[in-house]
């Protein structure tokens, strides 16, 4: 009871405080809704800096359609009730579009609100299924879904001639849904789930996980969840002498998972989204991403970009900020930014996955050939 | 259950534990004392993690990143805190100590809320790496693998609590502490000076925190504004298990709700994600069945 109260009382207060934000009324409003709080917050950061960074440039060069575009951000904590909160709030402040959404379980029941309000929404990290499957058709996918990345993590495992899987996850939609499709792909392929665990969000110590682990004779653990619990989780393992080996889902691209794992961290693979790393012409945004905001540009800060870039794209070629005429846009977008090409499938997915799977060596992600 | 497992669930139950216990320690002396559940004491134990951090890279540059630095870590975290603790008291709630007892525990959760905020604007929401050259070396018993940093840290925790409970019985100021736990007017009339003693229970307690927060930035490797939160609860559970206001009830209560945990989760067909409803079911228990826990004694209400 006191618990919840602390909880809703600091995140309606934050919500407050992020929407105050005041817009004169020729300007087109884009809303931009991340974790700016909570465990998360440092990627909701990189997700609104990269966002703001694109319009900012889009500005400069005269907007959309010659009006100004200028953003809003919500925060939904990652949190499921706090994102409807932060949804409805920018529908009320009559956004033309909303660009945002990093854990699916938030995204998902913000979909009705803006699915009903008819509002252009471009998800830029979120990548449940469960997403596609509630999309009323105005919500795009700009991150692989997945499906695709189970596909990508059962090629990874034949390919290292792992036969024992555990599959672990934190119990939130992403997570979970990564883990089960990904448990079901590698059986279909005939490997076997050594077993399949759930852990807690926040948690610091892994060790029941990892005596499950150990005691479940896995050659290779495969955890679906974020950087936090996952560099937790590597260095746990080995210091329980575990030495099979660790395969990381895309949540975990973060330069934090490396500098937490230290020297356990290293050798374990990663099923990488399209990072500024290893875009081979983000060099520049990358500087200039370190120079605005006196950080590095984390892991989803190029496809964020990119996806600011695309909503203005968007509203251009709509030649109007009807927001149909924005979503009829956005179905035909043949967009090519930082982290690749941007094509959308009938079901608003992208055509094409970005998982990449990389290794970390000497600290550092590099691709596996 | 095979040997091997029940040894090592063991182990890392009597890690958790040792955690919970150093952290409960803190909650139920400051309830014992003026009979506040001091929400902000999780955040009391991030703050003394993230000084704790401080403390080391700064050190670090001297004494490089083994023990020596974790050890001066701890020390300096703990008095820091501490300090931390009494001005909370002082500012937070000795101006509320008369007050109808809802309204101080809102001003917890307000304390809570400043120094989880504040570490969130500092930090950025970001975790940090506590890195240290500690290793994992350590024994091995048949596939159990126990490091010297395990027992280390199990022996340390159990030694600062050792060292606050022969503070509390054996001291004149742990028993002027007793003292206003039992009756704070009467305290006051016999010549104690009894803010002086909350704000050394303050210090205590914070400084325990502190040094769990450090031990555990160390031990887990990772630092961050969170990470007070959910140890917050479960040291509180802790806590009452052991008979909330008891010292050695929540040294009691830390360990066993360590061990729960282990082997509670490590059951036949129980995934480990039912790690947390054991723990807060054990709460609801207690609360329903023995709201005094294991050591505490039921207090009479006199009217």
């Amino acid at each position: 009871m006191v618990v919840s109260f602390k909880r809703l009382a600091c995140a309606t207060a934050l919500a407050g405080l992020a929407l105050t934000t005041v817009a004169a009324a020729a300007d087109i409003k884009i809303g931009i809704v991340a974790p700016m709080t909570g465990q998360l917050a440092s990627e909701g950061q990189d997700m609104e800096n990269a966002v703001k960074m694109a319009i900012e440039a889009a500005n400069a060069k005269g907007g959309a359609n010659g009006d100004k575009v200028i953003t809003i951000t919500a925060d939904d904590a990652c949190d499921p009730q706090q994102a409807v909160t932060a949804g409805s709030k920018l529908v009320s402040e009559g956004v033309t579009a909303i660009v945002g959404g990093y854990c699916s379980g938030a995204v998902l029941p913000t979909l009705k609100i803006y699915g009903d309000a008819g509002i252009p929404f471009v998800i830029i990290g979120a990548n449940s299924t469960k997403l596609v499957a509630a999309n009323q058709g105005n919500a795009f996918l700009a991150n692989s879904t997945g499906d695709m990345q189970a596909t990508t993590a059962v090629e990874l495992f034949k390919k290292n001639g792992f036969k024992k899987i555990a599959v672990i996850d934190e119990g939130d939609a992403y997570s979970s849904d990564l883990a089960k499709l990904t448990a079901e792909a590698f059986m279909g392929a005939g490997g076997e789930i050594a077993t399949k665990e759930t852990t807690n969000a926040g948690e610091q110590d892994y060790s029941a996980v990892v005596t499950k682990i150990k005691s479940s004779g896995a050659d290779a653990v495969f955890w679906t969840a974020y950087h936090a619990g996952g560099a937790l989780l590597t260095k746990q393992l080995r210091q329980a002498g575990f030495q099979g080996g660790i395969v990381l889902g895309d949540g975990n691209n973060s330069p934090e998972y490396l500098e937490i794992a230290g020297s356990a961290g290293e050798g374990v693979y990663l099923l990488s989204p399209p990072t500024v790393d290893l875009l081979s012409g983000a060099g520049d945004f990358k500087g200039k991403y370190k120079e605005t905001y006196g950080r590095d540009a984390g892991a989803y800060a190029a496809l964020s970009y990119d996806v600011g870039d695309l909503i203005v794209d968007a509203i251009a070629r709509a030649k109007s900020a009807d927001q149909k005429a924005i979503i009829e846009a956005l179905k035909a977008s043949d967009f090519k930014g930082l982290a690749g090409e941007i094509k959308f499938t009938d079901k608003n997915t992208l055509q094409t996955s970005n998982f990449r799977p990389v290794i970390a060596k000497g600290g550092k992600w590099v691709a596996v050939e | 259950m095979t040997l091997d497992l029940v040894i090592q669930q063991l182990v890392n139950g009597l890690i958790v534990g040792s955690f919970y216990a150093l952290i409960a320690l803190g909650y139920s002396m400051v309830f014992g004392v003026i009979k506040l559940l001091n929400f902000a004491h999780g955040d009391i134990y991030m703050n003394g993690a993230f000084v704790g951090l401080v403390v080391f890279s700064f050190v670090g540059i001297w004494v490089g990143n083994g023990w020596l630095g974790v050890v001066c870590a701890l020390l300096v975290s703990m008095l820091a805190v501490g300090l931390l603790g009494v001005v909370i008291e002082r500012f937070a709630y000795r101006p509320m100590r008369n007050a109808p007892r809802l309204s101080i525990l809102i001003t917890a959760l307000g304390a809570s809320m400043v120094l989880n905020g504040t570490a969130l604007a500092l930090t950025g929401g970001k975790h940090y790496a506590f890195n240290t050259d500690l290793g994992f070396a350590g024994v091995d018993i048949s596939t159990v693998h126990i490091t010297y940093t395990q027992m280390v840290l199990v022996a340390a925790s159990i030694s600062l609590m050792a060292g606050m409970q022969a503070f509390v019985s054996r001291t004149m100021y742990g028993k002027a502490m007793r003292a206003v736990s039992i009756d704070m007017g009467a305290s006051r009339l016999m010549g104690i000076d009894v803010d002086r003693v909350i704000a050394l229970t303050f210090f205590m307690g914070s400084a325990l925190a502190a040094g769990g927060g450090v031990m555990a930035g160390a031990y887990y490797g990772s630092v961050h504004f969170f990470m007070g939160f959910i140890m917050g609860l479960k040291a509180f559970t802790a806590a009452v298990i052991g008979g909330i206001g008891s010292v050695p009830g929540a040294m009691l209560g830390g360990l066993l709700l360590g061990l729960l945990e282990a082997f509670g989760s490590s059951l036949p067909f129980v995934g480990s994600e039912w790690r947390d409803v054991f723990v807060f079911g054990t709460l609801i228990l207690f609360l329903v069945f023995k709201p005094t826990g294991i050591l505490g004694r039921s207090v009479v209400e006199r009217v």
